[in-house]
C-alpha cells in the first residue's frame, strides 16, 4: 500500500516533470527582461553561485536544463535537498531552507516566461 | 520484488525530473563535423532589444584579441597556433574599413592569445608554447620587441593579457602546464595538446615554496612505443619524476599560474598573485579593480577533476587562489570533484596551504571556456561597471562530457552580486552550440571582447570554428570573424 501510493507519486512527478518539454526560458536577449521579486532576487544571485555552473542560466550544460520543467516546489526542494545522479546534495550548513525557497521561486519565476526564439 | 520496483521506478522517475527533454546520455554531438565555407548571418545571433550585431571581418585565422589605436581602428592578432596542433603564422592585423586587412608585423613564439594598444604601441603576449612565453613590444610600423622573455608557458596554457592598468603598468598571466598540477599523458596527444613531445622536462612551477604530500600518479607512457609502458610522476615535477612526501618544491618568479605586473620601462616582472589555473582574461573595471576570468579543471589526465566551473575574479594582490587544490574557492577533495568511475574524489597534493583561497566574483558553467573580459565604461553603449565575457564553448568530450553545449555566447556579469545574463547568443529552439552545429551563420567560438574608446561599440573576436571529435580537435583555419556590437537607440537596461 505504502509503495503503491509511493509509486503514484514517482509516476506523477515523472509526468509532470517530463511534460514541460518547451524549450528553457533563455533571458534577455531572447526576451524581455524578468521582473523578480526581492525574494526572486535573492534566488537568482544564490542561483548563480550554487547551481549556474552545472546548469548555466537554467539550461543545460553539465547538467540538464531545469528551467523548462514546471515541477512543483517539494520535488524542486527535494532534489536539490538530497541531490540526484552527480548532482551533490545540498545540506542545510550550505544552503538554509529559506535559501532554498528563494532558489525555488526564482526558477519558478524563470519558468513563467517565454523561451528561446 | 516490490521494493525492487519501486526502485526501478524511482531511478525512471529521477532521470525524467532531471533529464525533462534533454537525452540522458551525455556526450551531445554539437561539436564533432564541419563543412566549410563557414556562414556569417547576423540575424542568426540574438542580442538584447535597442542592440544590433554585425560582421566586421571575416575570414580570420584563429584570431584571439582586437584592441584600437588613437584613432579608433581596430587591430586583431592571429594566434598561430590552435589547439588540435595546428601551427600557423602569429601576425598582427590592421582591420581596414572594408573588412580587409593589412598585416602590420609578424612573429614567433605562438600562440599569441592578447594584444593591447598602450601608449602609442601595442603589446602581445607571445603564449609560448614554442620557445616560452614572452611579452612584446610592437611600434605601428612594425617593429617587434621583446620586454620580457622566458616565461614558462610551454604547457597546456599559456602567457596571457596584457592589459594596461590604471597606473600605466602591462599586467599579464601565465597559466599551468597542466590540467591538475600533474604532468600527464593528456599533454601527449597528437590531435590535441601535444607539448610533453615538444618539451618533455617541463612542468608547473609554484610561485612560492611549496611542501608536497607525496602523491604520485601512474599512467600510460607516452614517451616509448611501447603500448603497455607506465609511468609514475608526482606534482610540479616532470612526467616520470617520483616526489615523496614533505619534499619541498621551491617557489620562483616567474612561474605557473599566476597574474604579473610590468611597470613602466621594467624587463622583470612582479608577482600580483598565484594559485590559479589558466588566468586568462584580464580587464580593470572603470573603478581601477583587476579582474581576471579563470578556466576551471578539465575531466582529463591523471588527476581528472569533475564540475569544475570557470571563474571571474576580483584579483587581490600577495593572495593565493587555491590551485592545485581548491576549485573556485572550495577544496576539491569532496564528492562534488570526483570524476565518474573513480572511487575517490581528488585528494590534495599540498601538504599544507598559503592561505584559504578567496571566493569567486562569479561562477561561470563548467566547461564554457570562459576567456576574453572587458568592463563598459558606459557611454552610449551603456552598462557601466558590468564585465562582458566572451565564452569559447565547451571542448566536449575531450575536456569531460556534457548534456548540452556550454557557452558559444557573450555574457554580462554584474560584478556586484555575480548574476549572469546572455548578451549575444546563437537564436534557436534547442540547446544552442556553435552556429555550425545549429546550421546557421551565427556565432562560433567567441574568444575576446573589447570596448571600442569612445565606448560605442562592443568588438567581439570569434575564433571560427574548432571540432571536437573524442580526443581529436580540429581548428579550421579562414573561418575567424571580428563581429561588432553597437546601440540602435533604445536600450534596455541601464
Amino acid at each position: 500500500m505504502k509503495a503503491t501510493g509511493c509509486l503514484l507519486v514517482l509516476t506523477t512527478l515523472a509526468a509532470l516533470g517530463s511534460s514541460g518539454c518547451g524549450p528553457a526560458r533563455r533571458g534577455v536577449p531572447f526576451g524581455p527582461p524578468l521582473h523578480l521579486t526581492e525574494r526572486q532576487k535573492q534566488g537568482q544571485v544564490l542561483f548563480m553561485r550554487e547551481c549556474n555552473g552545472c546548469h548555466p542560466g537554467g539550461a543545460g550544460g553539465l547538467g540538464p536544463g531545469i528551467a523548462n520543467k514546471p515541477l512543483p516546489g517539494f520535488a524542486m526542494r527535494t532534489q536539490i535537498r538530497k541531490g540526484v545522479g552527480a548532482m551533490p546534495a545540498f545540506t542545510e550548513q550550505m544552503l538554509g531552507d529559506a535559501e532554498v525557497d528563494a532558489i525555488v521561486d526564482y526558477l519558478n519565476a524563470l519558468q513563467e516566461t517565454p523561451g528561446p526564439l | 520484488m516490490r521494493s525492487d520496483l519501486l526502485r526501478r521506478s524511482a531511478f525512471v522517475t529521477s532521470a525524467l525530473l532531471l533529464g525533462g527533454c534533454f537525452h540522458l546520455t551525455a556526450g551531445d554531438k554539437t561539436r564533432e563535423e564541419f563543412q566549410p565555407p563557414r556562414r556569417i548571418d547576423p540575424a542568426a545571433i540574438a542580442v538584447p532589444d535597442g542592440y544590433r550585431i554585425e560582421p566586421i571581418a571575416t575570414g580570420l585565422t584563429y584570431p584571439t584579441s582586437v584592441t584600437f589605436d588613437d584613432q579608433g581602428t581596430p587591430y586583431v592578432i592571429e594566434a598561430g597556433y590552435s589547439y588540435g596542433e595546428d601551427f600557423t603564422e602569429p601576425r598582427l592585423l590592421r582591420i581596414n574599413p572594408d573588412g580587409g586587412h593589412t598585416v602590420v608585423a609578424k612573429g614567433a613564439h605562438p600562440p599569441w592569445t592578447g594584444v593591447v594598444f598602450h601608449q602609442g604601441a601595442f603589446y602581445v603576449a607571445e603564449g609560448g608554447t614554442e620557445g616560452g612565453g614572452r611579452i612584446v613590444r610592437i611600434t605601428p610600423d612594425g617593429t617587434l620587441t621583446p620586454i620580457v622573455s622566458g616565461l614558462p608557458s610551454l604547457g597546456d596554457h599559456h602567457t596571457n593579457g596584457p592589459a594596461a592598468g590604471p597606473d600605466g603598468a602591462l599586467y599579464f598571466s601565465v597559466g599551468t602546464a597542466t590540467n591538475a598540477g600533474v604532468v600527464g599523458p593528456d599533454s601527449a596527444n597528437a590531435e590535441s595538446i601535444n607539448w610533453l613531445s615538444r618539451d618533455a622536462g617541463f612542468h608547473d612551477i609554484p610561485c612560492r615554496d611549496i611542501t608536497l604530500r607525496g602523491l604520485n600518479f601512474t599512467s600510460p607512457d607516452p614517451r616509448t612505443p611501447a603500448p603497455d609502458d607506465t609511468a609514475t610522476t608526482g606534482a610540479f615535477v616532470p612526467f616520470g619524476t617520483a616526489t615523496k612526501p614533505d619534499q619541498v618544491i621551491r617557489g620562483r618568479v616567474p612561474c605557473s599560474g599566476a597574474v604579473f605586473r610590468l611597470a613602466p620601462g621594467a624587463t622583470s616582472p612582479e608577482l600580483v598573485a598565484w594559485g590559479f589555473r589558466n588566468p586568462y582574461g584580464l580587464a580593470f573595471s572603470p573603478e581601477g579593480q583587476l579582474y581576471v576570468t579563470e578556466n576551471g579543471h578539465d575531466e582529463r589526465g591523471s588527476r581528472p577533476i569533475f564540475g569544475a566551473g570557470d571563474y571571474l575574479w576580483a584579483v587581490e594582490p600577495g593572495r593565493w587562489y587555491g590551485f592545485p587544490d581548491f576549485v573556485g574557492g572550495r577544496a576539491v577533495n569532496q564528492e562534488w570533484f570526483k570524476p565518474s568511475g573513480q572511487e575517490h574524489p581528488p585528494q590534495f597534493l599540498l601538504a599544507e596551504h598559503p592561505a584559504p583561497p578567496p571566493q569567486p566574483v562569479a561562477f561561470f558553467g563548467v566547461h564554457s571556456s570562459s576567456n576574453g573580459v572587458d568592463f563598459s565604461r558606459g557611454g552610449t553603449f551603456g552598462h557601466r561597471g558590468l564585465a562582458f565575457v566572451a565564452q569559447f564553448g565547451d571542448q566536449a568530450p575531450d575536456t569531460g562530457k556534457v548534456m548540452s553545449p556550454v557557452g558559444y555566447k557573450v555574457v554580462r556579469v554584474d560584478v556586484g552580486n555575480g548574476v549572469i545574463q546572455d548578451f549575444a547568443a546563437n537564436k534557436d529552439k534547442g540547446n544552442g552550440g556553435p552556429a555550425s552545429h545549429l546550421g546557421t551563420g551565427g556565432l562560433e567560438r567567441p574568444i575576446a571582447v573589447r570596448f571600442n574608446p569612445d565606448n560605442g561599440a562592443l568588438y567581439v573576436v570569434d575564433f571560427g570554428v574548432m571540432t571536437v571529435l573524442g580526443k581529436d580537435i580540429k581548428p579550421y583555419r579562414e573561418t575567424g570573424v571580428l563581429w561588432r556590437i553597437t546601440p540602435t537607440g533604445k536600450k534596455e537596461g541601464p
